[in-house]
């Protein structure tokens, strides 16, 4: 029998899969939430990568966004508040072999969770990181995020807030060892897609933040944006974001970036009047930590006793030593 | 007239080896010309003795004394003046290590240290590697080979037991997950083992189980792969292959570990064919278990396959996890070293060449300097070919052959046990390779598509000349200095082993003439012309005076001879340089395809928008954001796509209003309603005057 032959018997129960293998629980996210846009293009990119389900893995902290992992059929992690970042971390360090997606809120991500946010920057493990960022808490009904826009009156924020929006894509440019930070809208799909897709096949941290539409708590923030093409930058390059002739003709506001220019991607970050959509930085070259550490290897029962054991040898008193002493 | 008669009798001793007249035989020590100033080998600096170190892998497995000298006084003696003292001493010491080893000595580096320079010993301590001293002697193929052999294995053992490390914990946790769901595992006591010691007591564990019982779904694992499991950990458990690692969850086999050194061809084999079905066994069990951990082991399909399993569904890489025989034979084992290869069992051969003037089969020993070259037409056997002086130097090939995944042949020159040249088996080695008496190469099957990348020569000194060539610098009878480049032939080779003598005579230095010419000279002579002419070599003696020795006809016949076989390997070796290469059309790289498939993968999906009839309400699906605004108001009249994006499904299972409401709702408007299609629906001229925003 050729080596050949035996390969191919021996991956003869490969699954692929359909859309719907992708498919959790029915979302409960209001109707024209943007949340579903990103629920579908996550969906497409696991059928077109052919994700096994088994080795994929979503978690996610607290918020609406938060609920992703429910409407996945993979592994999910519906974690606490804040620590979306920790949790996936620890599963890469245990499984690096996992496909393993972060799907954060503005609040959970740059509120309560920005220390871990931070770090996980710098680690650069090899994660794909979604932002859902929708400029308010909508779990709790209309509380102010840290991306607020100044003025925004909420629950917490009655007379307006007072401060302006904390900048997501520029803070993670930057943080040291930053590698993949991108910007993408969940009513361009196709470019939405495009993006994800280049953030999962990036090697290390890849950061999205996909700006969303909340159409209970923030109508019509985003319509100027909607309903005026030319508002909204695309930023392409053979090496970033290519569009299609359609998408072209409709988005006519679009540029060259090269997303290896750092200088150039924290201006584009820092744009007010235009959304930026594309690449912004990706650097394949940034170690990731999981790599540097070795993760992943096996850990038997009885070397984790062995090893605790000589932890705890270190602060143990030994009753000979103490009879010696005494003697 | 007497000048005549005296190249007469020249002749007569080239031809017959019978001395007379002037001649006087070789009854001193000579040594080549070339070798004049190597008198005292432990005080030069060179390769030898090397350290073999202990627990290193790759190159760093064998080290120069010289070189670890050299980093130990980089970095531990200041530069300039103020380190010359620190310089000096070591030096004193590396000079006496050299010349215990040469004399015998045996031990590590660090013992050998201690004995030679014990006023040093914090020096030594600055040591960053220690292990098992050894000399340029005829053991050394043997000691450095087992050695390399042993690195290469300790390095496959290490990934062996990662590997078997991870499926044996891949199973178990299967197993372990299957008892936590089962009956006995949800037992009070059971619970409370899993428990932990510090708040147990605070706990109904009575309680928990009745609890556990009733809630969870059971799950337990069928029989058949249960038992599939069991089988395969047994196995993994139980190898014999490697040492269990220390430390793992490998059980200590009751039974000793294999043996893979064997100093016979025959029984490498046997034992090769003894282990076969452990083998096949072993290689099973861990194709079911890298299938049972991924959760792709389908009965109906790999049980069938597996039933089937046996040495013929062996590939070379599944061998290729198993240690490799080292088989240690001397040269005159050749017919079964060729047998052995051939059959491409994972084996290492190391075939010890002592003697390449053996007095039996005078001339240059034929089988031991062709059965590197014969095994290359094997196709798939590495083949590496080196002197004992030179296997430091080519310590990558060494082992780069020794990690190759089939048959490797290692044939070495090591020089004989019993000394029989003046000269420290160092130098008779380097001469050996000098003289092109035994060179070296090497073919890596592995190293490219052609023979020209595979086989490689230019591991020898001036690979592109018949004999390499070499300054010779001495005082003329008026003490004139004089350089002459001459080369260092397999007569030189001959000269330094006393038992040829015999096929010397020496010319008195008051009768040396024109008539007598160099060997190499000799050798490029018509053999019209060279039958006129008698060949000589330029040796020294004791005393360092320069000679000239004749040399008889059948040395230069085995000199000629050599000279072919080194024709034979230049062709081989040396075609890159003499043949100009055919353009290759380069296949893409592996980074230029990644970026291919990349660009395609990114690519935009083409953006098909069907052309919508005249009336027909229809939707921008490829715009649509799946933000299921209008799969709230009618999901029978819209629908989802593969790719969750919305479109008409039933344009007729709902009202205009519908519609309407659609396109209004849609954040994106990709909806556009059309004309409506029931003339009779109510309220429809307030919608169509709606919906014409949305054409």
């Amino acid at each position: 029998m050729t080596p050949l032959l035996r390969q191919c018997l021996l991956h003869l129960a490969e699954d692929h899969h359909s859309l719907e293998d992708y498919e959790g629980g029915v979302p409960r996210w209001c109707n024209g939430c943007g949340d579903n846009a990103i629920l579908a293009a996550v969906q497409r990119l696991c059928r077109g990568e052919d994700l096994s389900l088994e080795h994929t893995v979503f978690v996610s902290g607290i918020g609406c966004s938060s609920r992703f992992p429910h409407y996945m059929g993979t592994y999910g992690f519906h974690g606490i508040h804040g620590r979306a970042f920790p949790i996936a971390e620890g599963i890469k360090m245990a499984r690096p072999e996992l496909n393993v997606f972060v799907n954060t809120g503005d609040g959970d991500c740059c509120s309560i969770g920005a220390a871990h946010w931070i770090h996980a920057i710098r680690y650069n493990m090899n994660l794909t990181v979604l932002l859902h960022d929708n400029f308010v808490y909508g779990l709790t009904k209309k509380q102010a995020s840290p991306t607020s826009p100044k003025g925004l009156r909420s629950n917490t924020t009655p007379r307006g807030s007072y401060l302006d929006a904390l900048n997501p894509l520029s803070v993670t440019l930057g943080v040291q060892s930053a590698s993949f930070v991108a910007q993408a809208v969940d009513w361009i799909p196709q470019v939405l897609y495009d993006i994800i897709a280049a953030a999962h096949r990036h090697r290390g941290f890849s950061f999205v933040r996909v700006i969303q539409r909340c159409p209970e708590f923030m109508p019509g923030m985003l319509d100027p944006w909607l309903q005026d093409p030319s508002k909204t930058l695309l930023l392409t390059h053979e090496n970033g974001l290519q569009l299609s002739p359609e998408l072209a003709r409709i988005y006519k506001n679009h540029r060259e970036h090269d997303p290896l220019d750092i200088d150039a991607a924290r201006r584009l970050a820092c744009t007010d009047e235009e959304i930026p959509v594309g690449i912004l930085y990706r650097n394949p070259e940034v170690p990731c930590y999981e790599e540097l550490r070795g993760a992943g290897q096996a850990r038997p029962a009885d070397r984790i006793r062995a090893s605790l054991e000589a932890e705890l040898d270190k602060f143990t008193v030994w009753p000979a030593s103490d009879e010696r002493a005494a003697a | 007239m007497e000048q005549t008669a005296e190249i007469q009798r020249h002749i007569a001793f080239h031809l017959t080896g019978a001395p007379g007249g002037d001649l006087e035989p070789v009854d001193s020590a000579v040594r080549p010309a070339l070798l004049a100033p190597y008198r005292e080998l432990a005080a030069l600096r060179y390769d030898y003795p090397v350290v073999l170190v202990d627990d290193a892998t790759d190159e760093a497995c064998i080290c120069s004394l010289t070189a670890l000298v050299d980093d130990l006084l980089r970095e531990g003696a200041p530069r300039g003046v103020e380190g010359e003292g620190v310089r000096r001493d070591v030096f004193r010491a590396e000079r006496e290590i050299r010349r215990l080893v040469a004399e015998g000595e045996r031990g590590t580096l660090s013992d050998v240290w201690a004995r030679a320079a014990p006023a040093l010993a914090d020096a030594a301590d600055h040591l960053k590697v220690d292990g098992a001293l050894a000399d340029c002697d005829h053991e050394l193929a043997r000691r450095v080979v087992a050695h390399a052999w042993h690195s290469v294995q300790r390095d496959k053992a290490r990934r062996f037991h990662a590997d078997v490390d991870r499926l044996v914990q891949a199973l178990s946790d299967i197993l372990r997950a299957a008892f936590v769901d089962s009956e006995p595992g949800r037992r009070p006591e059971s619970l409370q083992a899993a428990f932990g010691s510090l708040h147990r007591d605070q706990f109904d564990f009575d309680t928990m189980s009745r609890l556990l019982s009733r809630s969870a779904p059971r799950d337990e694992l069928p029989p058949d792969r249960r038992h599939r499991i069991e089988s395969a950990l047994e196995v993994l458990r139980r190898q014999r292959f490697f040492d269990p690692a220390p430390g793992t969850t490998l059980a200590q086999s009751a039974e000793p570990p294999f043996e893979y050194r064997y100093s016979s061809c025959r029984a490498a084999v046997e034992a090769f064919r003894e282990r076969l079905p452990a083998v096949v066994e072993f290689v099973k069990a861990m194709s079911i278990a890298e299938l049972e951990a991924d959760g792709r082991y389908v009965g109906s399909q790999h049980d069938a396959f597996f039933e089937a399993f046996d040495e013929n569904s062996l590939s070379r890489d599944d061998l290729a996890r198993f240690p490799d025989y080292l088989v240690c034979v001397q040269g005159d084992e050749s017919g079964a070293v060729i047998d052995l290869l051939s059959s491409g069992l994972p084996v290492k051969v190391l075939v010890e060449t002592e003697d390449l003037l053996a007095p039996e089969h005078f001339g240059v020993h034929l089988r031991s300097t062709q059965l590197a070259s014969t095994v290359i037409g094997l196709i798939d056997v590495f083949a590496f070919q080196a002197t004992s002086s030179s296997l430091y130097q080519l310590r990558e090939h060494l082992l780069a052959g020794l990690r190759y995944a089939g048959p490797t042949l290692v044939s070495v020159f090591s020089g004989p046990a019993a000394p029989s040249s003046d000269l420290p088996p160092y130098l008779l080695s380097a001469a050996a390779l000098e003289g092109r008496a035994f060179p070296a190469f090497t073919y890596d099957p592995q190293a490219g598509p052609d023979l020209a990348l595979r086989f490689t020569v230019d591991e020898n000194p001036q690979a592109e000349l018949d004999w390499p060539l070499a300054p010779l610098e001495y005082a003329d009878a008026s003490l004139q200095r004089v350089v002459e480049q001459i080369p260092f032939t397999l007569v030189d080779f001959a000269v330094c082993d006393r038992r040829y003598a015999r096929h010397f005579a020496r010319i008195p230095p008051e009768h040396w003439s024109d008539e007598t010419v160099p060997v190499d000279q000799w050798l490029a002579l018509d053999p019209a012309d060279a039958e006129a002419r008698v060949p000589h070599v330029l040796v020294v003696d004791d005393n360092d005076r320069l000679e000239r020795l004749i040399v008889d006809a059948r040395l230069m016949h085995a000199a000629r001879r050599c000279r072919e076989l080194w024709h034979g390997l230049q062709e081989l070796g040396l075609a890159h340089l003499r043949v100009e290469p055919a353009p290759v059309h380069e296949a893409p790289s592996e980074a230029v395809e990644e970026a291919v498939q990349e660009a395609v993968a990114e690519a935009p999906e083409q953006t098909v928008v069907e052309a919508p009839a005249a009336d027909d309400p229809w939707i921008e699906t490829p715009r649509c954001s799946t933000c299921n605004e209008c799969t709230g108001i009618n999901d029978r009249m819209f629908a989802y796509n593969d790719n969750k994006q919305a479109y008409i499904k039933d344009p007729d299972a709902g009202t205009f209003r519908d519609l309407v409401e659609a396109a209004e709702s849609c954040q994106v408007a990709v909806i556009h309603p059309g004309k409506p299609r029931n003339p009779s629906e109510p309220g429809l001229e307030e919608l169509v005057e709606r919906a014409k925003g949305f054409h």
